[in-house]
């Protein structure tokens, strides 16, 4: 085995054992698993109940579904209503019962049902109108906006911690001199590449993990029916994004963390990778409230932000295939010349234990 | 096994601050031989070691090895203990042990039998499973030791590996690098303790600041120092030794003269007339004194 591959091994080895790994794990699959519930109880109910004593049943038009149930008199349906059996009663044809003011959507329901019964006994025929969208399929656009927040948020917590993870990573090996056996054995570009391979790896289980936890859970709440079609391409552009996003960052993070020898000075030098970051996320997240304006199309194509970016445009809208194509080959460039430099600044500093070295130094090789 | 020979060429190494570390370091180290590296702190001992190792590069000079410059892939059977010590903290012992085989180039059952031999050797073998943080400072020196050896290394360079050992851990660890000498492979170490490099070592270099001021066996060090005479004289006459040169001193009503003087006759008649001579011999200078003379 290469010692690339067993740097990469000994780090997932290391992670997946630890304790944080495994809760970190449970909770993540946990928050996503139960954002798949969210929209069905924050968009409301789509069925109702109704009650019905001494009258007809009302047809009912459209996708709202409406369920009776028979009661023998009034004071068994105002029981009932009290009861929270039934959202509504409707009592000899005339007369509705509620617990409190009736929900607007079935009030509207059980009004226009009502006129056309009394209209359809006078002898009239109403056809209901015929809707149709000339714009764009936006059916599944609500959809479509929250599996792209949910992304965003998985995307941006695993392309922040696991670079993070490689900055530690680099500073203590750095800190406790143990860089200095290792690289009489490895080269500087293996120990740095299987840090960042191993580490990728695992983040990689996290983002699976993840995206399992949010399938079952839509499964499981009903609302992969409202999935809009392709969503298989979307989950496989997810992975492909945090790999690209992960390894520029990952690549970013061991650069900066390999100038200084203490944990202490880990956040410190790594501010100017942190706030690439968070601009990065928040063009994202502006992104997911107008996935097809300027801002979010130029960004789309400019890294690292596309990294963030493409996933949710993609996500909350229909791209043309050569549109993620061709940023994802320009954040592979990208992520490819962070990458060399990133290796020739490790190799010249990860040796220079004591006070921090200067980047600029570095650079020039003093 | 048939050894090899370690050679450093006129290493030069000089720092940012423009600090010169090192100024033309020459050493050789024959195969099966004890080198003892010695000097004060910032000497530049373990700038030499860490160039030899390929941690740090020399400005000009080379190390060879076989022969032939030093390189990559013949380091990567050396083993190395460097001053300040690292290791994966939370990390098992064995595993730590056997990571290092692996990343020397040993196969995985190679490195397994080599870890499961030297735990049990440096008597760890009840804490393989345990992380390395959670052992004493003497374990974990052990541990650092083994990770030193796992790959039966060509060459050892050890950076002060008996600093802060109690007396018994520095008996064993004297052992070990004897062991490894007699089968044929040059050991370098450094130390402070004068006494235990002149017990152990077949030869030894003296660094001041930057510059290999003497090397060699201790014996031609002894010769290059000079021989001294050491003559104690009982109640003597005063001003017996003006005529000699060398350094008088009174301890408790006797005189001990030391000189280099080459008439040895001339010194014993004076010391003769001059009252009751109770010691008269060659002086040995130790390894402490001939350092203290060298660096001076």
């Amino acid at each position: 085995m290469s010692a690339l591959l067993l740097v990469a091994r000994r780090e997932i080895r290391t992670q997946v054992r630890s304790k944080g790994f495994i809760v970190g794990l449970v909770i993540t699959a946990l928050l996503v698993g139960a954002a798949a519930f969210a929209p069905k109880i924050v968009g409301g109910p789509d069925s109702y109940k109704v009650g019905v004593v001494a009258s007809q049943r009302l047809q009912m038009w459209g996708d709202t579904k409406v369920e009776w149930q028979d009661y023998a008199d009034e004071d068994a349906a105002r029981r009932a209503v009290l009861d929270g059996d039934v959202d509504a009663a409707l009592v000899g044809g005339t007369k509705v019962l509620t617990d409190g003011e009736i929900d607007d959507q079935l009030g509207l329901l059980l009004q226009s049902a009502h006129r056309e019964a009394q209209i359809g006994a006078a002898g009239v025929t109403v056809t209901p109108l015929d809707m149709q969208s000339v714009g764009a399929d936006t059916r599944y656009q609500k959809t479509r906006t929250g599996i792209a927040v949910v992304l965003v948020i998985i995307l941006f917590m695993l392309v922040i911690g696991t670079p993070m993870m490689v900055a530690m990573g680099v500073v203590e090996e750095k800190s406790s001199r143990i860089v200095e056996i290792l690289l009489t054995s490895v080269r500087p570009a293996q120990l740095l590449g299987g840090k960042i391979l191993g580490l990728g790896g695992v983040g990689l289980i996290n983002l699976v993990v993840a995206i399992a936890a949010g399938l079952v859970g839509a499964l499981a709440s009903g609302l992969a029916l409202d999935f809009p079609p392709g969503m298989a391409g979307i989950v496989a552009g997810v992975i492909v994004w945090f790999v690209l996003g992960y390894l520029f960052f990952a690549a970013f993070a061991a650069m900066l963390a390999s100038l200084v020898s203490r944990q202490e000075e880990v956040g410190n030098v790594l501010s100017p990778m942190t706030m690439t970051m968070m601009a990065t996320y928040g063009v994202a997240f502006y992104s997911v409230t107008d996935p097809t304006g300027t801002v979010a199309t130029i960004a789309s194509f400019v890294p690292p932000f596309s990294s963030m970016v493409m996933p949710v445009r993609a996500a909350a809208a229909e791209i043309p295939f050569w549109q993620v194509a061709a940023s994802a080959v320009l954040m592979a460039a990208a992520v490819a010349a962070v990458a060399l430099l990133a290796a020739r600044i490790y190799e010249r500093a990860v040796l220079r234990t004591g006070a921090r070295v200067r980047l600029l130094d570095v650079v020039k090789g003093r | 096994m048939i050894g090899h020979m370690l050679e450093t060429q006129e290493l030069r190494k000089t720092f940012g601050t423009g600090k010169v570390a090192l100024d033309r370091v020459s050493f050789a180290v024959r195969p099966g031989e004890m080198f003892g590296f010695v000097g004060a702190n910032g000497a530049g001992k373990t700038t030499t070691m860490r160039i030899v190792m390929g941690v740090m590069q020399a400005d000009s000079g080379e190390v060879r090895w076989k022969g032939a410059p030093l390189g990559f892939a013949e380091r990567r059977r050396f083993g190395y203990m460097p001053e300040e010590r690292g290791l994966y903290q939370k990390m098992r012992v064995a595993e730590q042990i056997e990571y290092f085989g692996r990343l020397h180039g040993l196969s995985p059952a190679a490195a397994r039998k080599a870890t499961g031999d030297l735990v049990e050797r440096l008597g760890l073998t009840e804490r393989t499973k345990d992380a390395v943080e959670s052992l004493s400072l003497g374990n974990q020196q052990r541990v650092q030791l083994a990770v030193a050896l796992v790959h039966d290394p060509d060459v050892l360079v050890l950076d002060e590996p008996f600093s802060g050992l109690d007396p018994l851990a520095v008996d064993a660890l004297a052992e070990a690098l004897r062991e490894r000498a007699r089968s044929g492979v040059p050991v370098i170490f450094s130390s402070h303790q004068l006494e235990l490099v002149e017990r152990l070592c077949d030869s030894v270099g003296i660094i001041s600041a930057g510059r290999m001021v003497a090397s060699g066996t201790v014996d031609e060090l002894r010769a290059a120092e000079g021989r001294k005479l050491r003559v104690v004289v009982a109640d003597p006459e005063p001003g017996w030794a003006q005529d000699l040169a060398g350094e008088l001193t009174v301890e408790g009503g006797r005189e001990v003269l030391v000189t280099r003087d080459d008439d040895d006759q001339r010194v014993l008649r004076a010391a003769m007339r001059a009252g009751r001579v109770e010691h008269f011999g060659v002086e040995r200078p130790t390894l402490t004194e001939i350092f203290k003379e060298a660096v001076a």
